[in-house]
């Protein structure tokens, strides 16, 4: 509870009368000391992650979290070749997967979002609740009879059946969501002007409406391409084991393997985790972003 | 003015991709739901030639259901635990990281990172930091902290704990970003205004901190309870619902009735009512944080 003192103590420094300069500096430094402890503390786990995937299983258990000293890179080799190459296949099918959904789900959420504005209130509200329930139905809910469709379909444990899961599901809540609260600020003179000039309708919404949702968009990719690659229980109960793996579910295969060989544990792990963590701190800012439109209004 | 009552060029094939998204959104989340609401009055049973209309007895087992109970029991429990130490946390962690120099902004990134990571990663990683021999119990042993390893994930009480715990962890660097962002957005003359009113530092923090963070802690409360409600992952890597089920969440229950056990009929009325749930809760609670949002 250290934590909680040194933070109550240097809350607004500014404005906190401070008798001497001296006083003031002091908290300052505990608070940052405080601050970089306890963040330490969180990640710690991420950090573990990251040294023990460069160490021998000797390194590891003599002591798991001193850094790697000297780094091997042993684990990762031995994790890209195995024979089944469970980490290129299943890297592979999820950025298939991801990059299919995302490009069919945006189009279909900004389109849907945009002929919603021109439709009556009443109509909209109905349709906007229909979507939002969307949001708070726990998958599980719907996986069954959503198998039972796609098998109808013929199109159970394939990878079509598990975008097309993807793009009727969930995510497209999310996307019109978004959408259709970007819209909201997007003046209608705008695209009255538009009409005036002679646009159609499909032509506005592709060449005046889209380039002004772009914020937007940028928040649908981002959000909706980590929680498809995140995803697990759609891969593995839509795919099922017989159609290949993508990266969460071989993940899963793979590491039930190793519940003593941490080294291999570490590997595999570091790899399959390098690639969303790499395109977070790369586009942290439109990350950011994307959370706190509804936080701060 | 003409423009407004001409029919538009375009408005069908606008019209087509619109009625196309909403279509799938039919066929993948509205049919599902309707199909399991009805098979939830069968007693389906892949393995059986045919499943015969048994009306409500599905519902009439779940209150005999122990399995159930506990996991539906354990689930609302983590569910409302959860929430609230992810978003105190949240708060906590946001007035620590609201400052602007580097290393500041540099904690704030690391801080969201549980987000990024799957639940799976999570719960391996985990699994091996709570482990009997893992990383925890090396630390609490060679501090003195505890004079032997504990069994964190050994005991259906500290199981439960554990999961909770590492739910907490996850969650909370997505309750810390928005109530960073929504920190940022209290203008600093609120605080020297009631530091001329003669306002002390837990009379600022409960009077205009707290009330100004409102719409931040509505999103973080309401995606704390969605994932709560769902959990499915990381437990599935981190215990497997065990020891003795004692981790079970309700969507794991809803998984195994289904697949392994192949009660699909009963399955459903289980879907059903973790749906019902859902609903209840998500809608109480946004409804009222809008409100306390809105009474500012």
């Amino acid at each position: 509870m250290t934590a909680t003192t040194v933070r109550r103590r240097s809350t607004a420094p500014s404005i906190a009368p401070a008798p001497k300069p001296n006083r003031r500096l002091w908290v300052s430094k505990g608070h940052a000391i405080a601050a970089g402890l306890l963040t330490l503390a969180f990640v710690s786990p991420i950090y573990f992650t990251i040294v023990n995937a460069f160490k021998t299983q000797d390194q590891i258990i003599r002591d798991p979290s001193a850094p790697p000293a000297p780094p091997t890179t042993q684990n990762l080799t031995d994790a890209l070749g195995r024979a089944d190459r469970i980490i290129q296949v299943g890297l592979a099918n999820s950025a298939v997967t991801v990059l299919v959904s995302v490009l069919l789900i945006i189009p279909l959420g900004a389109a849907l979002s945009f002929w919603l504005t021109r439709r009556s209130a009443r109509f909209r509200r109905i349709v906007l609740a229909g979507f939002a329930a969307g949001l708070m139905i726990p998958p599980a809910v719907v996986l069954l009879p959503t198998i039972r469709i796609l098998t109808f379909l013929q199109l159970d444990h394939t990878y079509a059946g598990l975008i097309l899961a993807n793009v009727g599901g969930g995510y497209l809540s999310f996307a019109v969501f978004v959408y259709s609260g970007f819209l909201r600020a997007v003046p209608s003179e705008l695209v009255e002007a538009a009409a005036i000039d002679g646009a159609g309708l499909l032509r506005t919404w592709w060449t005046i409406v889209m380039p002004l949702l772009r914020p937007a968009t940028a928040t649908v990719a981002i959000f909706l391409s980590l929680w498809i690659w995140n995803d697990f229980m759609n891969p593995q109960f839509i795919l099922g084991p017989l159609r290949g793996q993508t990266i969460t579910t071989g993940l899963y295969v793979s590491l039930g393997q190793y519940t003593t060989n941490y080294a291999q544990l570490f590997g595999v792990m570091f790899l399959a985790a390098v690639i969303p963590v790499a395109g977070y701190l790369a586009l942290q800012k439109q990350f950011v972003a994307g959370l706190t439109t509804g936080a701060t209004k | 003015m003409t423009t407004r009552a001409r029919p538009w060029r375009g408005d069908t094939a606008l019209g087509a991709i619109a009625v196309l998204g909403i279509g799938l959104y039919i066929v993948f989340i509205i049919v599902p739901l309707i199909m399991s609401a009805w098979k939830s009055l069968t007693d389906e049973n892949p393995l059986l030639a045919h499943s015969d209309f048994i009306g409500l007895a599905n519902y009439q087992d779940m209150a005999h259901d122990d399995a159930l109970i506990s996991s539906l029991g354990f689930t609302l429990v983590m569910a409302a635990v959860v929430t609230v130490a992810a978003n105190a946390a949240g708060i906590g962690f946001a007035m620590l990281l609201n400052r602007t120099s580097l290393s500041f902004r540099m904690m704030r990134t690391v801080a969201f990172l549980p987000q990024v990571l799957s639940g799976v990663i999570v719960g391996f990683v985990w699994r091996y930091i709570l482990a009997q021999d893992g990383i925890l119990n090396a630390v609490l042993v060679s501090t003195g902290l505890s004079s032997r390893p504990i069994t964190w994930l050994g005991s259906p009480l500290l199981a439960r704990f554990s999961v909770g715990l590492v739910a907490a962890w996850v969650l909370t660097g997505f309750t810390t970003v928005v109530h960073l962002a929504a920190l940022q957005s209290i203008p600093v003359e609120m605080y020297q205004a009631a530091t001329v009113d003669g306002a002390g530092r837990w009379q600022q923090f409960r009077r205009i901190t707290l009330p100004m963070l409102a719409p931040g802690t509505t999103i973080g409360v309401t995606l704390s309870l969605i994932t709560m409600l769902k959990l499915y992952d990381i437990i599935v890597a981190l215990t497997s619902g065990g020891p003795a089920n004692s981790t079970e969440s309700t969507a794991l229950y809803i998984i195994k009735l289904a697949f392994t056990d192949d009660r699909f009929g009963y399955a459903s009325a289980v879907a059903m009512l973790l749906l019902a749930v859902s609903a209840v809760i998500a809608l109480s609670v946004t409804g009222l944080l809008r409100r306390r949002e809105v009474d500012l």
